[in-house]
């Protein structure tokens, strides 16, 4: 039966350097990572070339783009959070892009694996420690003291807070992660069932098509996840990028 | 089931990290097994107010402050 594991492979395309006993190579995950920031590039430039008063369907795309990530910037962080907007469009638009690749069959979903997640999870996480640091002191540590609260179960209060303020890189990273593992493997499993249905001659051609059915719908899902995740992960990125802003709630 | 996805997560990365923390203290200080104990409880406690942040129950309060 086919493996709906193997999907998520890493393959090396090009050795690159040998550090140690660890080969750094140009893998497929990088492939797509690259056609994906490539494509962002070129779609920006083409929509921006003109600067059209009136803009054309490619324009007006990349000016939705920019208003709804403007949008959920200003809403989550105030208008102070709008000089971290280049980051969280970044962040946004390349999500997004990289989930949208990974749907076409046979293309590589490059935010199945954690460690991608992770490395633009803990990017967030220092942004949000070395910006507050930076622009508050010692004062950046208020976050972890909520006002109002008796002097005799703080220490017990701040404790929580710091382990919940720890905890916040795990749950922004394995949230993108699990979510297209599972969805991609589910469409796996599902395309399984339609191959093994097929080899039960006419009979199974017929029930072949309850899984087929399942597959657009699910594919119709994935587009909704997808996009649903790459928002998430802007939007929390906001969020947390708020603390950093304004500590002390 | 994006929502419970994100609940769940929430709870579980509180959990993790006061596991991993208590488990490092205990390694480092020799207190075996009270670190482990007394983070993991801690994180449990993270973990719910991670919960409550998310499902928007707690923040709401922290505003009218």
């Amino acid at each position: 039966m086919a493996d709906p594991i193997h999907q998520f492979q890493i393959i090396d395309l090009l050795p690159i350097a040998k550090i140690g006993s660890t080969e750094i190579a140009f893998t497929n995950s990088a492939a797509f990572m690259l056609v994906a920031a490539g494509g962002i590039t070129a779609f920006l430039l083409g929509a921006t070339a003109k600067g059209r008063l009136v803009p054309n369907r490619l324009q007006s795309t990349a000016e939705l783009s920019y208003e709804f990530v403007a949008n959920t910037v200003r809403g989550t962080a105030g208008a102070e959070g709008m000089k971290f907007f280049p980051f969280v469009f970044t962040l946004f638009m390349f999500i997004l892009t990289v989930n949208m690749i990974g749907l076409i069959p046979y293309a590589f979903t490059v935010t199945s694996h954690i460690i991608i997640t992770a490395a633009l999870a803990i990017t967030v996480f220092l942004t949000v420690l070395i910006y507050g640091l930076w622009s508050h002191g010692l004062h950046f540590f208020n976050l972890f003291v909520p006002k109002g609260v008796p002097i005799y179960i703080l220490p017990l209060i701040v404790m929580i807070e710091i382990l919940s303020f720890l905890s916040r890189p795990i749950s922004h990273s394995v949230r993108l992660f699990a979510n297209m593992l599972a969805g991609h493997i589910t469409l796996k499993v599902f395309a399984g069932f339609i191959i093994l249905m097929g080899g039960f001659g006419a009979f199974g051609w017929a029930g072949a098509a309850l899984p087929f059915a399942m597959i657009v719908i699910l594919t119709a899902l994935e587009m909704l996840v997808a996009f649903l995740q790459a928002y998430v992960f802007a939007i929390l990125t906001c969020i947390y990028l708020n603390d950093a802003i304004h500590p002390g709630h | 089931m994006a929502r419970g996805f994100r609940l769940s997560t929430e709870l579980v990365a509180g959990v993790v990290v006061g596991a991993v923390i208590g488990w490092l203290l205990d390694r480092w200080l020799g207190i075996s097994p009270w670190g482990l104990i007394v983070f993991v409880l801690l994180g449990f406690a993270a973990g719910v107010l991670n919960v409550m942040r998310a499902a928007g129950v707690v923040r709401e309060i922290d505003r009218t402050d």
